[in-house]
């Protein structure tokens, strides 16, 4: 077993019951040095507050529940290992651009929302085969990337458009739009593009790149964004 | 959730567009711009009666007339985007966009009688 090191981690606390804004509460935590931030985190529940308050379910990256922002990164807790950030005290804060519910949680009504607005699901027009729908690999490769989501927030939380307009679908909702438009299988697409094609829609997009360092599947969201731009100007002209 | 703000427009397709063409026209009509007004006199920078005289012709002019048009269109456009991210207030947004309008209108007319004005120069004065 690796020697324990010490690290000093703050994290910003908010109980809108008990605090009138969010404060830094800081902790010293002693931990191996391969340690993840969750394994950070789960530590101080256990041990020293129990209070404290954080979402994380699958450990694997792959349930998207523990995404916060840590030293002004946009991450996935269970990933990501401390050293990362080698040589700095942590700074553990809730998904900016949500509302806190309480410290690192946040309130993702409004993001599945806007995810229900884009009709997530197949649409179709021909009857249901009797078998499993044909796909070529060809056509997968339209949209392999971009099904790897796993919708923890990242990106739509690190969107400087997002803060600004609380009306804007976001990133993650226009990527799982450009998923079922780019999908060989659906026949709803045009219905889909006029979704999209509105000024709080794809148009809200200025390719700031913020969404696609922030995803922790590194999916090139701001090129399929500009993907679907393209489509929407050439169905609308 | 906030109400919406929906009514400035259906969607932003020709605007986004608008704003690539007019980028690509305005990137290479400025080189252009760059090369008559500062090279054209092979060497040497060029005089005040060099440019009067390219600015005789009318096709140049045009070209000039689009420049102007579509680097207005391009800037205040940009600026106006700035403010569908950030201005949510109905007022505001109308107050803006006629000053924006305005703007646009003045220099237009401005740089339309600057172009007709030194084309009229007498290159020798």
């Amino acid at each position: 077993m690796d020697e324990q090191t010490n690290v000093k981690v703050k994290i910003l606390r908010y109980n809108p019951e008990k605090d009138k804004k969010p404060f830094w509460q800081p902790y010293e935590v002693k931990i191996e040095p391969d340690a993840t931030i969750l394994d950070i985190l789960n530590e101080i529940r256990w041990k020293l507050d129990g209070t404290l308050a954080f979402r994380r379910s699958c450990r694997s990256a792959i349930c998207g529940s523990c995404a916060m922002k840590v030293n002004g990164r946009n991450i996935l807790a269970c990933e990501t290992p401390m050293h990362r950030f080698k040589g700095r005290g942590l700074k553990i804060e809730p998904l900016p651009g949500f509302r806190i519910i309480k410290d690192l949680v946040v309130d993702l009504d409004s993001f599945f929302e806007k995810m229900n607005r884009v009709r997530p699901y197949l649409l179709l027009d021909k009857p249901i085969p009797d078998k499993e729908f044909i796909q070529s690999p060809e056509e997968f490769e339209e949209i392999r990337e971009v099904c790897i989501c796993i919708l923890c927030g990242a990106c739509t939380s690190s969107c400087p458009s997002v803060w600004s307009n609380e009306e804007y679908l976001g990133p993650a909702a226009l990527l799982k739009a450009y998923r079922f438009i780019f999908d060989s299988r659906d026949d709803a697409a045009d219905e889909r593009i006029d979704i999209v094609n509105d000024k709080n829609g794809i148009w809200r997009c200025h390719t700031i790149f913020n969404c696609m360092e922030a995803c922790p599947k590194h999916i090139k969201i701001t090129e399929y964004l500009s993907r679907l731009k393209v489509k929407a100007v050439e169905n609308s002209i | 959730m906030k109400k919406n703000f929906k009514e400035t427009s259906k969607t932003g397709a020709l605007a986004w567009l608008l704003q690539r063409i007019s980028a690509i026209f305005i990137f290479a009509v400025l080189i252009y711009h760059f090369f008559v007004y500062h090279c054209i006199s092979q060497g040497k920078a060029p005089e005040w009666a060099d440019v009067v005289a390219k600015m005789k012709s009318p096709w140049f002019n045009l070209l000039q007339f689009l420049f102007l048009l579509a680097a207005l269109y391009h800037g205040l456009n940009g600026v106006w985007m700035v403010v569908e991210d950030y201005i949510h207030s109905r007022f505001w947004r109308i107050f803006i966009f006629s000053i924006i309008v305005l703007v646009g209108t003045s220099l237009l007319f401005v740089g339309t009688l600057t172009l007709f004005k030194v084309a009229n120069i007498n290159p020798g004065v």
